[in-house]
């Protein structure tokens, strides 16, 4: 299955959960990211249950933390 | 490990990263900036896409670790450490407010509060209609199709008010208001923020927090309680969906007033919030103690202190901060001479203009905090020339009350 993410093309296993490809990314802080999916933001309570489709484009950014400047 | 209580959270807090040489207490990074491996990564970190740490005015590794500490005993969203507790409230009001805006907000506010919500947002074309906090019908009159927010404190000071926070959060609700409550006497230890329904929380963490007036310092708090999908002045940042507050205040108000908290002064209110319980109950007794004292002394008009059964806050007050009330109380003397002459007279009991230190302090709110106010001013602000402030500390309650005793005696 590929996804893109933050622009870029990834390969990724079928039927992942949007919390299991944040670790699989090695996302730090997960509580401390907002997640877009096709456009979308997405409630943080859902990345547990909502499963990635084939060519989904997920955008990931950090809200906290001091990099972002 | 969620069902944690208040006191253990306190101590153990929440760090994102472990200290690299396991120090018990997360060290004090003073340094200014930090280095990346490659240029990819500080360009992610630019790109938001990456949790790193750039430069120390942004954010901070101990600084973090307070704010994540505050957000765990807050139960909220996510935290953000300023340099005081009126850059806390200036911030959260300036990222939530724009030029034709207006705040509904209590009369009876911190005197340097009032004056920033009076006299310096104004000159950005913001407006503040001040009311009576604790008439829920006045507080719904005042709001329009202007209105963002509605500001208040958990109790004022001097004058000891208590305003019902349930009514409030019910009317801003039914406006689609944001509700920020500065709740620097109560503590997160006395007033549970979020279960209240409240959207944002401030604390001059100057006060009980910092461990007994230790350091300058403030935070903000987003409770995670209030959508802010709708919310116009934060469009820019809904892709940060839940995190939209947070993030235009990092990365744009926070960033460019430049108002951070040293990461010394971080240090030394983490280590404040583990003993805050100790002394916040210590304190709150002392100031019981002190108000029952006080009540038909002889040359006290009257007592203001929401722990006693005469005020008419006390039920709301026992209710709302879990049988606690805080540990700051004023009273009446008869005029200004009288006032001085008590204050002069006292022995133990530090002239000083502070709040919920470990010492107890006293003030004359109306020659101090509120002199640059007209006396007209002032008595709508309930500040009367008799008014005195008492902050109870930690001493011994018979000490504090036998100082008192002898500055009466000595009255002529």
């Amino acid at each position: 299955m590929e996804l893109t993410v933050n622009g870029h093309g990834i390969e990724t296993v079928p039927g992942i959960t949007v919390a299991d490809f944040l670790k699989s990314q090695d996302v730090e802080s997960p509580d401390m990211v907002s997640v877009e999916l096709n456009e979308e933001v997405i409630p943080r309570q859902a990345y547990g249950t909502l499963v990635l489709k084939d060519n989904d484009r997920i955008e990931y950014l950090y809200f906290m933390g001091g990099g972002a400047i | 490990m969620e069902t944690l209580h208040f006191d253990t959270k306190a101590i153990h807090g929440s760090v994102s990263k472990p200290d690299v040489h396991r120090s018990i207490r997360y060290p004090v990074y003073a340094g200014v900036a930090y280095d990346f491996e490659t240029a990819e990564d500080i360009e992610a970190a630019f790109a938001w896409r990456k949790p790193a740490h750039s430069y120390s005015r942004i954010s901070n590794p101990t600084v973090e670790a307070f704010e994540r500490k505050i957000s765990t005993l807050e139960e909220g969203f996510g935290s953000v450490a300023l340099s005081s507790g009126m850059a806390a409230i200036s911030n959260v009001l300036l990222n939530l407010l724009k030029q034709g805006d207006n705040l509904v907000a209590s009369r009876f506010l911190f005197g340097n509060t009032y004056s920033l919500l009076e006299s310096t947002l104004p000159s950005l074309g913001i407006e503040t209609r001040f009311v009576d906090i604790t008439q829920p019908a006045e507080v719904e009159k005042a709001v329009d199709e202007n209105t963002r927010l509605i500001f208040l404190e958990t109790i004022t000071n001097p004058q000891m008010i208590v305003p019902d926070v349930t009514s409030l959060v019910e009317i801003a609700r039914a406006h689609k208001l944001v509700v920020v409550v500065d709740g620097t006497v109560t503590t997160p230890y006395l007033f549970q923020a979020k279960n209240r329904g409240v959207d944002i929380v401030v604390h001059s963490t100057t006060k009980f927090i910092s461990g007994g007036a230790t350091s300058i310092g403030g935070v903000v708090v987003d409770l995670g309680n209030f959508d802010w999908g709708d919310y116009s002045n934060l469009v820019d940042y809904r892709r940060f969906g839940q995190g939209a507050f947070i993030a235009r205040l990092r990365k744009e108000v926070y960033r460019n007033l430049g108002a951070c908290m040293a990461p010394q002064t971080a240090y030394l209110q983490s280590l404040g919030l583990e003993t805050l319980s100790l002394r916040v109950d210590r304190s709150c007794q002392n100031a019981l103690k002190i108000a029952e004292f006080l009540q038909g002394h002889k040359g006290v008009l009257n007592v203001h202190y929401p722990g006693l059964p005469s005020s008419r806050f006390h039920k709301v007050a026992e209710e709302q901060f879990k049988g606690r009330f805080g540990g700051v109380l004023s009273f009446d003397l008869y005029d200004k001479k009288i006032a001085f002459e008590f204050l002069n007279r006292l022995k133990l009991i530090r002239r000083a203009t502070n709040l919920n230190d470990n010492v107890s302090l006293v003030l004359h709110p109306a020659s101090t905090i509120y002199c640059d106010f007209s006396a007209e001013e002032r008595a709508e602000m309930a500040i009367g020339d008799g008014l005195i402030r008492l902050s109870a500390g930690l001493e011994d309650a018979a000490d504090l009350m036998a100082d008192i005793q002898q500055a009466m005696d000595g009255i002529r």
